[in-house]
């Protein structure tokens, strides 16, 4: 991307939008016997009550040259069992390029399917990222928002013979998304519109110490070790900009506990437009549903009647 | 405003975090133990990590060939809902067992699993 081309205000909310889409933690999600944990990069399939609070990142080189610090917050609320809103935003910090918050972003989502036998779920979303509500470096880039529809599933492999039982802990989880900006151009400079895809590979000792055997190391027994792979692919006015795909490799490790978990992953670039250097990230999430408080059950928790969990 | 966004978050998380736990009862442990061999057994415990209804709470137990082995009505632990203990109705041949649960916690919340044990010679 060019600098001069569209300025510091735009490249750096390019940039940090590569990164942020694949920083923010994400809810766990549970079906039948399989617990999706929150993962970094792509979002799991559930929809339940969950906060993180912080996820922090850090990338020696960003796709714009920069070192770069996001920080950020999610919280999701469920309305009724399978339909939950998400607010979430944090700060930036670029070298060179300065500070600022993102757009405040909130979403829309529901559970659209749980097989439990299957240990299959998926939902469906819709993301609004919110123009004119960012700061600092962040102020100046247009009014517009952002829309992004998405969808998300995971698969346990719990269904796998018994010959293959040792390969039951593990599960896919993966997203596609697009997002498409308000607004094709913001001061003569294109914004571009994305399809965002990814999945994840995890391997579940949680799932292996209840299911097939008993770990009797009460650290080892809720590891998840996994592996993300999240992208972002230009779809329009990506030429314009001189945007191609970039996207991480995201090696990592997650430990479950029963109420909140921790996650650390390493982030590899996967192409030279994504930047260089291997960055980190990690989160702390709390199973809000898990912890007993008075915000913990849905609105209406019996549903309203409209559809399968709303 | 996103400091005040920020310590709100922050208290919902922690500072209501001080009551009895409700939340999805997880497999903390299991006897027989989950994969593990046994001489005998009379009876299946599954300890959860929260409190469990044992009305609707269901556990089955297939045995070697295949068929239900009966069991007696579940209940809990005295003095400890998440303890749910499972009579087994007569003496177990040896063999490979293979237990199914289904748990309801007591704020409603579905969890299940599947484990098999093995009753030596």
């Amino acid at each position: 991307m060019s600098l001069s081309k569209i300025g510091w205000p735009l490249a750096a909310l390019s940039g940090a939008f590569a990164v942020l889409w694949l920083t923010p933690a994400f809810p766990h999600a549970v079906c039948g016997a399989r617990t999706f944990p929150a993962t970094l990069a792509i979002d799991d399939p559930g929809v339940l009550d969950e906060l993180t609070l912080p996820s922090v990142s850090w990338v020696p080189n960003n796709s714009d040259g920069a070192h770069e610090w996001d920080a950020s917050f999610s919280w999701t609320k469920t309305i009724t069992p399978g339909l939950s809103v998400v607010i979430g935003s944090g700060p930036t910090w670029e070298h060179p390029g300065g500070y600022g918050w993102n757009a405040l972003d909130t979403a829309l989502q529901w559970q659209a399917l749980c097989i439990p036998d299957a240990e299959f779920m998926f939902k469906v979303g819709f993301d609004v990222s919110w123009g004119g509500t960012g700061t600092g470096m962040f102020a100046g880039t247009g009014g517009q928002n952002t829309y992004t529809p998405f969808v998300d599933f995971g698969l346990g492999f719990g269904t796998l013979p018994q010959s293959l039982k040792y390969l039951r802990p593990f599960a896919v989880t993966g997203e596609f998304s697009t997002s498409t900006p308000g607004q094709d151009y913001t001061n003569g400079s294109p914004n571009v519109s994305t399809f965002n895809w990814g999945f994840t590979l995890q391997y579940s000792l949680p799932y292996f110490n209840t299911q097939l055997a008993a770990i009797d190391n009460d650290f080892l027994k809720r590891l998840v070790p996994v592996a993300e792979f999240a992208f972002q692919t230009p779809i329009y006015n990506g030429a314009v900009a001189g945007q191609t795909t970039t996207g991480y490799f995201q090696p990592g490790v997650i430990y479950a506990a029963d109420k909140w978990q921790v996650a650390l992953e390493a982030m590899v670039p996967m192409t030279a437009a994504t930047g260089h250097g291997v960055g980190v990230i990690g989160s702390l999430d709390f199973y809000l549903d898990d912890i007993p408080n008075r915000i913990d059950e849905p609105i209406f928790p019996h549903g309203l009647g409209i559809a399968p969990g709303i | 405003m996103r400091t005040n966004i920020l310590k709100v978050a922050a208290s919902l998380a922690f500072a209501l975090a001080a009551s009895q736990a409700f939340a999805h009862a997880q497999l903390q442990k299991a006897t027989p133990p989950v994969g593990g061999t046994v001489a005998s057994a009379s009876e299946i415990r599954l300890e959860f990590s929260e409190g469990v209804e044992p009305k609707f709470t269901k556990v089955t137990l297939i045995g070697p060939g295949g068929g239900a082995v009966p069991l007696g009505a579940a209940s809990t632990a005295a003095g400890n809902q998440a303890v749910l203990i499972v009579p087994i109705a007569k003496p177990l041949v040896a063999g490979d067992y293979k237990v199914h649960w289904q748990a309801v916690s007591v704020d409603t919340h579905h969890t299940q699993g599947t484990f098999e044990f093995s009753v030596k010679p």
